[in-house]
Parts: C-alpha cells; structure tokens; sequence
C-alpha cells in the first residue's frame, strides 16, 4: 500500500465532497417537507389521500432508486420540457422523493405516538394552543421522530453516491475517474470508504446528541 | 407515447430481469450464511470474534453499497480475474450480510436464554440446544425484518447496472437510449421491480404461518 500516493489523491477526491454534501443536504430539506405532507395525508379523513400518500409509499419503495434516477433524468423530460434537470437537481430531485416515502413513515409514528387528549390538558391548565403544542406535543414527537429519521438521513448520505451514475461529480465519481487514470483501485477506494465512514460516524453523532438532547428530564 | 415498444422487447425484458433473480438468489444465500456466521461470533464467547463481528458489521454499514461494489469489482475482482457477475455477487452479499447479521442477531437474543438452563436439565448440548430451541423461536421474530431486507437486496441489484452488468435497469437503460423511448421502456421495467418487490412482501404472511407455533 501506498500511503504517499494516497495523500496525493486525497484532494482530488475531496474535491467533491461538497457536491456530495450539498446532494444529501438538499435531499434532506425537501424530502422532510414532502415527507411532513406525506405524514399528514397518511393521517387525513378523506380516503382517497390517505390512498395517493399509501400508494406512493408502495409505488417509490418498490423501485430502486437507480432506476428512479434514470426515470428523473431521461423520462421526465420526454413529460414536460419543465421536468428537464441538470444532473445534479435530478439527482436532488430522485434523492428527495425516494427519502420522503421512508421520512414519512418515521413522521407519522411520531405524531401518533402523542395523545392528543393532552391538548384538553393543557387547556384546562391554562396554556394556549400554539404553546402545548411546542412545550407538551412536540418535545414527545420529537422524540420518536428522531431515531428512525436519522436512520433514513444516514441512508440518503450513502445513497448519493449513485449520483454517479447520471454523471454527478460527487465522490464515488471522481473516485472511479482517479481509478481508470492512474490503474489503481485499492488505495482510490480506502481513501473514498474512509471518508464516507467519517460522514456516517458523524452522523451517528449528530443522532445520538439529538437524542440527549430530547431525553425525558426527570 | 406508444407502448407496443415494450412488448416488442418483451424478450430482453425476460432475460434481464433473469439476470438480477440470479444476482438476488444467489447473493441472498450467501449474505445469509454470512449474516448467521456473524452473527454467532458477535455472541462467542471469544472477545476476538465478538470484535472482528462489531467491526465488520460498523464498516460495511457505513458504507454505500456502491462503494463495497466498487471494491469487489476495480481491485478484488480485478486482481483475481472474476467477471462483473462474480464480483457483483461478492459486493451485494458482503454489503447485505452486515445487515443479515444484526437482524439474525436481534432473533437469537429475543430467546429467553432461562430456557439453557431448561434444556441442560434435559440433558441438551449447547449445539442441539442452538439448532431444535433457540433457532426454531428466533426466526419467527426474524421474517419481517428479514423479508423486508430481501427487498431491500433485490433493488439493490440494480447496482450491478454500473459495473455494466446489462441486469434489469441496467439493460432497460441501454434499452431506452437505444429506442428514444424513455418513458415506455423504464415504466415497464419500474412494473417489474413493483411486481417482484410486492410479492416479496406478500410472502412474509406465507413465512410467518410456515414457522408459527404449533399447538
């Protein structure tokens, strides 16, 4: 193994780190938001939007999501010329609809987690609306929510890595690119594995100061 | 839009979806006996194994599948000679088997190990003890986790598409290059996976009656 040779490289696989980063982060923005509707639809007393929200879940869970990307990049724009992405936001846009089905899911447990009996509580109490909800609802949901929505945000981390395959120079891209230049796979690769291991650690992290954060106080 | 494209190429449809069967059949069995193998050293008495197992299954869960792929197939399989199927197989199955690992992991340990101590009263071996109590109990708290994973691997198959395996999406990719027919082609083969995918799901019940208790 050759150590010198990796320190060479590094950079240039650093290089699209912030491509990789700014996928997971945008995917992650807009599939809370879609998964949030989701959540709320699931939950809704009209049947047929508790059906869309379930048979998306069906329709974008029983697919890869390679397939979903193919489908963002070459079909959407034969539907609507609107739908014409650049690799990158299709990309985004295939990340974000595949993490809302799961992030729903992971919503939903957390609002139904959460008497809403609770609310007469806190009336009867005194406190408003607005306040219950941030003081006694959300804390609780919050609580649920997190475990399995870092799971899935975990996921969508090492997911964007198949935005190579719409030629997205995010990581796994550049690396394959260093591999066919130079003729060597092994230390290209530790390099990139390294590096992806160091962003789910973190996250790791991140889910487990959440999770103090939110701990019941007692 | 017009769809007799697809029935046309109902051909190369058939003979890539086999492809990917194989790639799940295949790196199913062996991610299974991987996960097991782990999953029994994560709960050995050996402070090594019990090691070797957390950090196997820390690294390989870490990581992108794609990036365990790109190692089976650039270096492993590069420097052994193995065609983009053999190393494929490889990938999916030491990627899945981390996964395996903790979900067998998560049966054996929902044994209430009070029944050891039952079954050496009787006279068991720990081996028979682990094979006719433990084993037939924990995979009943396995099938859900375990099916659901399974759905997970055979969409995973679909990776084998960038080491140019011509599986399902892969070939239905070229497909649609090849016919300026994106829409037709790739909805057919999204039908496919949601065909092979659903009736996964629905096999979980099957599983669960096989394995119920019988009383």
């Amino acid at each position: 193994m050759d150590f010198a040779y990796i320190a060479d490289i590094l950079p240039d696989i650093l290089e699209g780190l912030g491509t990789t980063v700014s996928l997971f982060l945008w995917s992650m923005v807009i599939s809370t938001v879609l998964g949030l509707v989701l959540a709320l639809l699931r939950l809704s007393p009209l049947a047929p939007l508790r059906w869309f929200a379930g048979f998306y879940a069906w329709l974008v869970r029983g697919v890869p999501l390679l397939l979903i990307m193919f489908y963002v990049f070459f079909a959407f724009p034969e539907l609507g010329r609107s739908l014409l992405f650049s690799p990158f936001w299709a990309a985004v846009v295939s990340l974000s609809l595949w993490t809302a089905s799961y992030q729903a899911e992971a919503i939903r447990s957390g609002i139904l987690a959460v008497d809403l009996g609770q609310f007469e509580a806190a009336e009867v109490l005194g406190m408003s609306r607005a306040h219950a909800m941030r003081r006694i609802v959300l804390p609780q949901s919050v609580r649920i929510i997190v475990p399995p929505f870092m799971g899935n945000a975990i996921n969508t981390m090492k997911q964007t890595s198949l935005a190579t395959v719409i030629t997205v120079p995010e990581m796994a891209l550049l690396t394959t690119r260093i591999i066919s230049r130079d003729f060597k796979a092994l230390e290209p690769l530790l390099a990139l594995a390294l590096i992806y291991l160091a962003l789910t650690t973190l996250l790791v992290f991140a889910q487990q100061g959440l999770e103090r954060a939110f701990r019941l106080k007692v | 839009m017009s769809w007799d494209v697809v029935w046309r190429s109902r051909a190369i449809f058939w003979e890539a979806t086999w492809i990917s069967v194989q790639l799940f059949v295949i790196s199913l069995v062996l991610a299974t006996a991987l996960g097991l193998i782990l999953a029994l050293m994560r709960m050995s008495r050996h402070r090594a194994l019990r090691w070797f197992s957390a950090a196997y299954v820390w690294i390989f869960r870490g990581l992108p599948a794609l990036v365990i792929l790109f190692f089976a197939f650039f270096w492993l399989g590069n420097s052994l000679g193995w065609s983009p199927f053999q190393s494929a197989i490889l990938g999916l199955a030491a990627s899945s088997g981390a996964y395996k690992a903790e979900i067998i992991r998560a049966g054996l340990l929902a044994v209430d190990p009070g029944q050891y101590e039952a079954s050496e009263a009787l006279g068991f071996s720990r081996a028979h003890y682990m094979r006719r109590i433990v084993i037939p109990q924990g995979i009943r708290v396995m099938i859900p986790n375990y099916v659901s994973n399974s759905t997970l691997l055979f969409k995973s198959t679909s990776l084998a598409a960038v080491i140019g395996l011509t599986e399902l999406t892969g070939r239905s990719r070229q497909l649609a290059n090849s016919t300026f027919q994106p829409i037709e082609i790739l909805t057919a083969a999204g039908v496919i996976y949601l065909v092979v995918t659903s009736l996964m799901t629905l096999s979980q019940g099957w599983f669960e009656r096989r394995f119920a208790v019988k009383v």
